[in-house]
């Protein structure tokens, strides 16, 4: 045992070592005290924004995705290593307490735990840090050698200036300790693998410098830990202090958007509809930016960012956040607060022309593979939506989209084809008739054809297969016909929200006129929309889900096999992600006779979007290098199938188009699961 | 009815438009008709008026000749007309519905007080009375139009087209010459020059195969696959108007009356609906194959060949056809 | 510059079968959807860019009833400053009546350019604007596809027949017939239309302009409206697109082109 003082018992030219402590500490806290004091009013600036309903749902929440990380796995290695660090952090939240409390002069928990206490925590905290310490090196090494592609772009230095901090940080707890161990003279009690192990190579150390490497672990530990503290608010690693409330108050409300503003009633009092500037974001949504660990798993799944289009949502979210601390910047005057006289300090502030292209805004088809990844739970969508609105009002939205939206307004569907002939396709099937209820009607199911399949060609199909199996089951059933308006969903999504809640206000007020149990749809976007985005929750199915049911309950037999092949069910966005309906049309198609499925490797929640059901049918954006439904067609091949079975008629008419365009008409089919269903009727 | 038939004849930078002569064999077949005096009105250069023989294809015609009025000046066309009018008392006026006929007519309308009727496609007397035809909602209808009170006159404007120049036997071709009403006032507008658009990196007018697009074409981008199709079939693209509207293409591909007129062997008309503006510009081609979703497009009236079907769609069915 | 800009509402007839009413002098317009005339909304759009460019405000003004308040809100919301709607009773009017009715009251709105459409895309008369110009004593040029301002003229690009083009210099005042295709007319959102209603919109009675009988009658009247002739039209082929592109690589073939 050697005669020591603890490192902040010593003076040091005459000072005690808790007087640096308190200096230490001092500077810190306040440096970080200032940081995040800048931070939250940055987040007052933005609008607001009510995460506070559902708390048990947002705890079960907190806990599964927060503290058990369930999303980390989904890119395995990454997230092991990322577990293991968090869960290190957690055990050595304890210890780094302590080892301040030390520096500060004042060791509480010390007193607080008994001797088998103590060393049960030093067990653990000895193994939590070689694994962390591992693990560090592990990221390091993987970054530096292997590459992974969603890094590019994403900062190096910080990740290495933290990684390597944290290692520091391991090194010079366990030299600390294996010091200690040293100094106390080693007696076998403690099973702290990792100090004990470091401690053997201190044996033959003399005192003096025993004591001196002791109080240098110790400083260097300390001044690193304040260090990171600091450094925490400045970059990607703030999320190590957002992360768990970001995803404590995570959006619930899947499927829709948000409302153009949370605080204000009526789309007519908003003076300013839509994101322009960082500050016209909510508090939320700024909080996402401050959240982005700069993983990149969001693009690496982006549909758009595949296909060469200049979206990259990690990299939008980057800008946004770095804009944002310009905006409101640690010292020195914000440029964002109030109005200024300087017009090219006014100009700086828009987000459009300095910081994102409008294609980049345009690029996003609203598959939320980005926010299905991102484990804190950033939300992509809303921002991009808001930011249409926006461009929307101030007329910059592309040319293309005018005469769309008039026809959407002047006669409820995108083509500007007369309402009066919405369900001529009904009248024109062979052998079936189809119910056009009017108002005071009474009908057991409500099939909303939307206007895709109501007009064109191809979807029409579809219609009509949905129509055949219905009457086959014995379904009693009715259409809108000419009343029946958009479903309003692309142009939601688009931007246009006032066009939106004029085609909902209509539609709804129709629906009012009919009792009806069920509304069935044709597409999964009118399901999304009747579903979540209406303000009167209607009961909504997909007519996958409807079919399986009258399958299941015997209603519909099947009496012939399917055509020969292999078959892959491709899940459209807005059935399996921003709805969850994945098993429902998997089951379907097993109860059809014949049927050999196979599934892609990116299916179900991972599932690659094919183009998209709204801009994309106006509007190209002119980097795209390959279609998302080329990239998509090319997946099912891989998984060695024939034919590709979609339940949505715009990846229909995708894939139709890109098999088409690849010649590989061949080898490759695609049908609708509708028109499969009725093949085996 | 008495009175003369008054048509203004249209020249630009010396010759004498198409529309003009097809005035007066309307106008020749409706004094055949009721007994009255064919005289046309002139302004310009004499030089320009004696080189070319309409002048034969009148009873008279009233020559103004003004070097300050050699290019058309709408003002002074007016006031010339609407002197004539006052003091000759025509039966008819007749304007080419042209842009100039468009600034001309409805300025004579206004300063005589004759009733007026606008891209007419015909004129009958019936039962003594004047009756125009011409076109509502681009085509879709037809309607035919009176005239409240036609006693003191009637002014026309004629679409270019409607009536065909036929050959008939010399009228007496006097030439009278008139002078500017006196006291002038400066007019407000003046010519400056005329800029010819059509100058472009193609001449569709030399192509001997078309493939034209329209509005059907939905979007700028898409384009390219049409330029494909046409490389492929050896030919030229062109457009309608719309297409020029939007920026998609130049206006130097432009087919129709504010275009250009051509005469392919085969002009392949892609999701064009066949406004009538358009059609125009094809009445000299060859054979005309008309592609378009709508089967009741106007286009298929004209067109000597048609399919109902995506443009798109039947261009890639074409490509692959070839590339057996 | 202080502009005045005329807009007309008219049915949308897109792929519209149109219907005839019994009297066979109508079209029944009542069950379809109205928009702003196309030619009308270049001609509001140009008037705003003007307005961009150069200062000053621009009032949209219309004929008709309250329904064709419509249009002149979408002016409001591209940017015009004031709108003026002339309530017409539901009098028979043709270009000339209209004109007259336009006149009485732009003669009292001081302004240097008045700018409306060729035409209208239901009648297709092309009447209302030279008529209104002769009226008010401005000089004007029809089916205008440029403009630009030059100290106290207006140098306009005419567009002719042909592809020709005709540059013409105006004494300001002047009014212009404005061709499609000028411009790109900006995208106007439904709530920025709802928003516009903010704007001045006034509404005169025709019967305040004190105009006589006469000039409300129009001079011209429509005895008939009819449907055109079927008269033969394309041979139309059937079939496979496969057949169908096999069939017209033929024809062309056998005129001597795609060979």
């Amino acid at each position: 045992m050697i005669e020591m003082l603890h490192p902040a018992a010593r003076t040091y030219a005459g000072i005690p070592g808790y007087v640096f402590g308190w200096l230490a500490f001092s500077v810190a806290v306040l440096f970080f005290a200032h940081v995040m004091r800048k931070r939250y009013i940055l987040l007052k600036a933005g609008r607001a924004d009510p995460r506070l309903e559902k708390i048990w749902e947002r705890l079960k929440g907190f806990f599964v995705f927060g503290i058990l990380q369930r999303r980390q796995p989904r890119y395995l290695w990454a997230g092991i290593i990322h577990i293991v660090i968090f869960w290190g952090f957690v055990v050595l939240g304890l210890r780094s307490i302590d080892l301040l409390t030390q520096a500060l002069g004042m060791p509480v928990l010390g007193l607080l735990m008994d001797r088998s206490a103590e060393a049960f925590y030093g067990l653990m905290r000895d193994i939590a840090e070689i694994c962390v310490l591992v693990a560090c090196l592990w990221a390091m090494g993987r970054r530096f050698i292997a590459r992974p592609k969603r890094y590019e772009g994403s900062s190096h230095t910080e990740a290495y200036i933290v990684l390597g901090l944290i290692s520091f940080l391991m090194i010079t707890d366990i030299g600390y300790d294996a010091i200690g161990l040293v100094i106390e003279g080693g007696n076998g009690d403690n099973f702290a693998p990792a100090s004990g192990f470091a401690s053997l190579f201190f044996q033959e150390t003399g005192p003096s410098f025993l004591r001196s490497g002791h109080a240098l672990a110790f400083w260097l530990h300390i001044l690193a830990f304040l260090f990171f503290l600091c450094f925490l608010p400045m970059g990607k690693h703030f999320h190590i202090i957002t992360a768990l409330p970001n995803v404590f108050l995570r959006r619930l409300a899947k499927g829709s958007v948000k409302p153009v503003r949370w605080d204000v009633q009526g789309l007519e009092e908003i003076e300013k509809i839509g994101v322009s500037r960082i500050e016209d974001f909510t508090w939320k949504q700024l909080l996402d930016l401050f959240t982005c660990t700069e993983c990149g798993r969001c693009t690496d799944r982006c549909p758009a960012f595949s296909a060469g289009r200049p979206l990259s949502p990690k990299s939008l979210t980057m800008k946004l956040r770095d804009h944002a601390y310009g905006m409101f910047p640690l010292f020195g005057r914000s440029p964002a607060a109030g109005d200024k006289e300087d017009a090219d300090e006014e100009e700086r502030r828009e987000i459009f022309g300095n910081i994102l292209t409008e294609e980049e805004i345009w690029s996003c088809t609203t598959c939320g593979a980005c926010e299905e990844e991102c484990p804190v739970f950033i939300e992509y969508i809303d921002k991009i939506i808001d930011m249409r609105r926006n461009l929307i009002e101030t007329s910059n939205a592309p040319r293309a989209f005018n005469q769309v939206f008039m026809h959407l307004e002047k006669t409820g569907n995108p083509f500007g084809k007369p309402p009066s002939k919405r369900s001529a396709w009904a009248s024109e099937l062979e052998g079936m008739s189809v119910r056009v209820l009017k108002e005071g009607d009474e009908t057991d199911i409500l099939y909303y054809v939307d206007s895709y399949p109501s007009y064109d060609p191809r979807a029409q199909s579809v219609a009509a297969a949905v129509v055949r199996t219905l009457n086959l089951a014995g379904v009693e059933f009715g259409i809108l016909g000419p009343k029946e308006k958009d479903s309003g969903h692309q142009v939601r999504r688009m931007g246009e929200e006032g066009l939106f809640q004029l085609l909902m206000e209509e539609n709804m007020e129709t629906l009012k006129g009919i009792k009806f149990k069920k509304i069935v749809t044709t597409d999964p976007h009118a399901y999304n929309t009747l579903r979540n985005d209406y303000s009167i929750k209607f009961q909504v199915l997909h007519y996958s889900m409807l079919m399986n049911s009258l399958m299941e309950q015997g209603l519909l037999k099947p009496k012939r096999d399917v055509e020969p092949g292999i078959y892959t069910y491709h899940d459209p966005c807005y059935l399996g992600r921003h709805n969850g309906i994945y098993d429902e049309p998997r089951r379907l198609l097993k109860s059809l006779p014949g049927l050999k499925l196979v599934e892609m490797e990116r299916s179900r929640d991972r599932s690659f979007c094919c183009g998209g059901g709204d801009i994309i049918l106006w509007h190209e954006i002119s980097s795209e290098k390959e279609r998302p439904a080329g990239i998509r067609i090319n997946m099912a091949r891989k998984a060695g199938a024939g034919v590709i079975v979609t339940s949505c008629p715009f990846c229909l008419m995708h894939f139709e188009d890109a098999i088409k365009t690849a010649g590989l008409e061949w080898e490759l089919k695609v049908v609708d699961l509708a028109e499969l269903v009725v093949s085996t009727l | 009815m008495t009175g003369d038939i008054l048509v203004f004849v249209e020249q630009r930078a010396g010759s004498v438009r198409e529309v003009s002569y097809q005035l007066l064999s309307k106008a020749n077949q409706i004094c055949a008709e009721l007994s009255v005096r064919l005289t046309a009105v002139f302004i310009g250069p004499k030089a320009s008026f004696l080189s070319s023989d309409f002048y034969k294809k009148a009873d008279r015609v009233l020559v103004l000749e003004d070097e300050r009025f050699g290019d058309f000046n709408c003002e002074i066309a007016r006031d010339v007309m609407v002197g004539i009018i006052k003091e000759q008392r025509p039966a008819m006026v007749l304007v080419g519905h042209t842009p100039w006929g468009m600034d001309l007519a409805p300025a004579i309308a206004a300063k005589t007080g004759l009733p007026l009727s606008t891209d007419c496609v015909d004129i009958k007397i019936e039962a003594g009375k004047v009756k125009a035809v011409r076109q509502l909602y681009g085509g879709k209808l037809f309607a035919r139009v009176v005239f409240k009170d036609e006693s003191k006159g009637c002014i026309f404007t004629v679409r270019p087209g409607s009536f065909s120049v036929e050959g008939y036997p010399d009228r007496m071709g006097e030439i009278v010459p008139i002078e500017a009403p006196k006291d002038l006032p400066e007019p407000s507008s003046r010519f400056v020059e005329y800029v010819d658009t059509g100058a472009g990196e193609v001449d569709i007018t030399q192509a001997e195969l078309l493939v034209s697009i329209g509005r059907g074409v939905g979007e700028k981008e898409r384009i390219e696959e049409i330029q494909e199709l046409a490389r492929i079939l050896g030919g030229v693209v062109s457009c309608s108007r719309p297409v020029v509207d939007k920026g998609w293409l130049p206006k130097y591909h432009q087919v129709g009356t504010s275009g250009k007129s051509v005469k392919p062997k085969v002009y392949l008309a892609l999701g064009i609906s066949g406004a009538f503006q358009h059609v125009a510009g094809i009445a000299g081609a060859g054979t005309v194959i008309a592609v378009n979703k709508d089967k009741k497009a106007p286009i298929f009236r004209v067109a000597d060949y048609g399919v109902a079907d995506d443009l798109f769609a039947f261009s890639d069915a074409i490509k692959k056809a070839l590339k057996k | 510059m202080d502009i005045v800009v005329c807009v007309k509402r008219v049915p949308f007839t897109q792929e519209v079968d149109l219907e005839i009413d019994r009297s066979k002098r109508f079209v029944a317009t009542e069950s379809l959807a109205h928009v702003i005339n196309d030619w009308d909304s270049y001609a509001v759009e140009e008037a705003i860019l003007l307005k961009e460019k150069l200062g000053g405000e621009v009032t949209a003004v219309t004929v008709g009833s309250e329904d064709d308040e419509e249009v002149l809100r979408r002016a409001l919301a591209m940017g015009a400053d004031r709108a003026v709607r002339i309530e017409s009773g539901g009098m028979p009017m043709d270009g000339t009546v209209v004109a007259g009715i336009l006149a009485s009251v732009i003669r009292n709105i001081p302004c240097d350019l008045v700018l409306t459409g060729v035409q209208a895309d239901d009648d297709n008369q092309a009447v209302v604007g030279v008529t209104l110009a002769e009226l008010l004593g401005l000089s004007h040029a029809a089916v205008v596809r440029g403009i630009e301002v030059s100290g106290a003229d207006i140098v306009a690009r005419i567009e002719l027949e042909g592809g020709v083009d005709e540059i013409r210099r105006l004494r300001l005042p002047a009014l212009l017939t404005i061709q499609t295709g000028i411009n790109e007319p900006r995208y106007v959102s439904v709530m920025g239309i709802r928003k516009a209603s903010k704007k001045e919109l006034k509404v005169i009675d025709v019967k305040e302009l004190g105009l006589s009988q006469n000039d409300l009658v129009p001079p011209t009247e429509i005895e008939e409206i009819y449907l055109p002739a079927d008269t033969g039209g394309a041979e139309m082929l059937k079939g496979d697109p496969s057949v169908v592109a096999e069939a017209v690589i033929d024809i062309m073939r056998r005129k001597g082109v795609a060979l």
